[in-house]
């Protein structure tokens, strides 16, 4: 029973998350988030990489399939060049959060060379608390989340 | 090995927990000589940051000797006694560039929550729960730092532990809102709060050229010690009209820059301080900004208001009339330790910046939750404790 109510908090964790930008109360989230979401999931979503010379292959965005488009283009400033992907047809939040995390990686890979990782780490006690299972949940789904 | 962890609401405990280990390329792991408590941890221990999971180990102000490292780390050795930025930077993206370091694109590896949150993720920040990173902290015997080359500056032989260690996060922070709030010579500096950031911010402003800094506090030990080790002029604001004082002490102008160094849970007196209060406690708003709020009244025409303080969401009353006409800028950051460290260590082995007053508490680190008792009640004169996982 306990268990059960765990796993649907920490479900419920990563749902929150991904609501978190459509938030409309000021001060909270995205409050100009306003379109609707067939619009949003059609939009570039985009990170800019301090790399002039950055070109492909980029193995992270590949594995997401053939109906991803991306584009490169000269960031202004010398801030090295814009790396974009749009799905083709209407995404759902599954597949563009697994689009942000993987331009999020490109990014790093770019970068720095590697990705970045966190765990395993030291930890307590973690308490079987529905708080924490939906924090665990957010902290979770947060790589894919963001209003990326 | 033992760590100091966050169990719950006001809740700390010492507990075995597995050791760290190489994770990145770009990785070292430290054993930790001395760590330190923040008034930033006591808004996560209280549960005012609600992205702490039961089991994470606090802490992010710290010294330590580096016992093992990533094949890809070159600057710094096994061996090494070194001190590091509480803020996690990779030293490669576009931020870093601008010595931004707090900014790093690729610190924060959870950049979601944060995102939802303010429509951008700053860097990571260890121990600082996981709205930040989710690293582990550094009361513990041993500790993970990433991006090490960029992070890890090693002290000099002749500056002290205890000294070094206070440029890992109160000097660092104290010395981005001195320098970013645009501190010149000649300069009238007033800062909130005099805790170690604040007296630490004091510092960085008369070492920047300041001709007069003023801190605000109401602890007449913290007080003392602004004047005694700091070298600036101490005002106590339970006793006094702080805009009054300032205005009375700047010839008319009020300061040319004014820092605000308290954060999320300030104390102020009167009305102000009731309203908040309540308005905190019933979530309709998570932050108390009284000194924030002060500061832009009492800040000269076309000066500049430095947010140093922690806080996380909206506030209520702010005073943008204020702010607008008269032609303030208002700035806030997370410190950009990297930047700074260099510098900072060359004034402490000078013995320009001393920082061992602060230390007014040391202990090991299995009493780390009378440590943090001491330190949240301010009992017994504490600024800050400081715990010793070898001891």
């Amino acid at each position: 029973m306990m268990d059960r109510l765990l796993r649907q908090a920490a479900g419920l964790g990563g749902a929150a998350l991904g609501k978190l930008q459509h938030t409309r109360i000021p001060g909270v989230g995205q409050a100009s988030t306003t379109e609707p979401a067939d619009v949003a999931a059609r939009r570039w979503r985009a990170v800019t990489v301090f790399r002039d010379d950055l070109a492909g292959p980029f193995p992270e965005l590949e594995a997401l399939g053939p109906d991803l488009e991306v584009r490169l283009q000269p960031a202004p400033g010398g801030r090295g060049t814009e790396l974009y992907g749009r799905f083709h047809g209407t995404p759902g939040a599954d597949r563009i959060g697994e689009l942000r995390a993987a331009l999020r990686r490109t990014k790093q890979l770019a970068e720095v060379g590697e990705v970045l990782r966190v765990d395993p780490q030291p930890h307590g006690t973690r308490k079987p608390t529905v708080q924490g299972a939906a924090l665990e949940g957010a902290a979770a789904r947060a790589p894919k989340e963001g209003v990326l | 090995m033992k760590a100091a962890i966050w169990a719950g609401v006001n809740e700390v405990t010492v507990e075995d927990v597995p050791e760290p280990q190489l994770l990145n390329d770009h990785d070292v792991l430290l054993r930790i000589h001395k760590t330190v408590t923040c008034g930033s941890d006591l808004h996560l221990i209280g549960g005012y940051i609600p992205a702490m999971r039961a089991g994470d180990v606090l802490g992010h102000e710290f010294l330590g000797t580096v016992v093992e490292k990533g094949k890809a780390v070159q600057r710094v050795q096994v061996g090494d006694r070194v001190v590091v930025p509480s803020f996690v930077a990779c030293g490669s993206c576009w931020y870093c560039s601008q010595e931004l370091y707090s900014l790093c694109d690729n610190g924060n590896p959870d950049p979601g929550i944060t995102e939802g949150l303010w429509g951008q993720s700053p860097g990571g920040c260890f121990g600082y729960s996981h709205a930040m990173g989710g690293y582990a902290g550094s009361h513990a015997e041993y500790m993970r730092v990433p991006y090490a080359d960029v992070g890890c500056f090693v002290v000099p032989d002749g500056v002290s532990d205890t000294r070094a260690l206070f440029a890992s996060d109160s000097v660092t922070t104290g010395w981005t809102g001195a320098h970013l709030g645009g501190t010149k010579p000649g300069d009238v500096v007033a800062v909130w709060g005099a805790g170690a950031v604040g007296q630490m911010a004091a510092r960085a402003a008369m070492l920047l050229g300041a001709e007069q800094v003023v801190v605000i506090d109401r602890l007449p030990e913290r007080l003392a010690q602004v004047r005694q080790h700091v070298g600036a002029e101490a005002v106590d604001y339970s006793t006094t009209d702080v805009v009054a004082e300032l205005r009375e002490r700047t010839g008319g102008r009020g300061p040319d820059v004014c820092i605000e160094a308290v954060g999320m849970e300030a104390h102020s007196t009167g009305v102000q301080g009731a309203f908040d209060q309540v308005k905190q406690q019933l979530r309709l708003q998570t932050d108390r900004p009284s000194a924030v709020r002060e500061a832009i009244r009492a800040c000269r025409k076309g000066g500049s208001v430095f947010v140093l303080g922690v806080f996380a969401g909206p506030v209520d009353k702010f005073p943008l009339g204020a702010m607008m006409n008269k032609g303030l800028t208002v700035r806030g950051a997370q410190q950009h330790g990297q930047r700074y460290v260099p510098e900072i260590l060359a004034h402490m082995e000078s013995g320009a910046l001393t920082t061992e007053h602060l230390a007014t508490h040391t202990m090991p680190l299995s009493q780390a939750a009378e440590g943090y008792r001491i330190f949240k009640d301010k009992e017994d004169g504490c600024v800050r404790t400081v715990f010793e996982p070898g001891s």
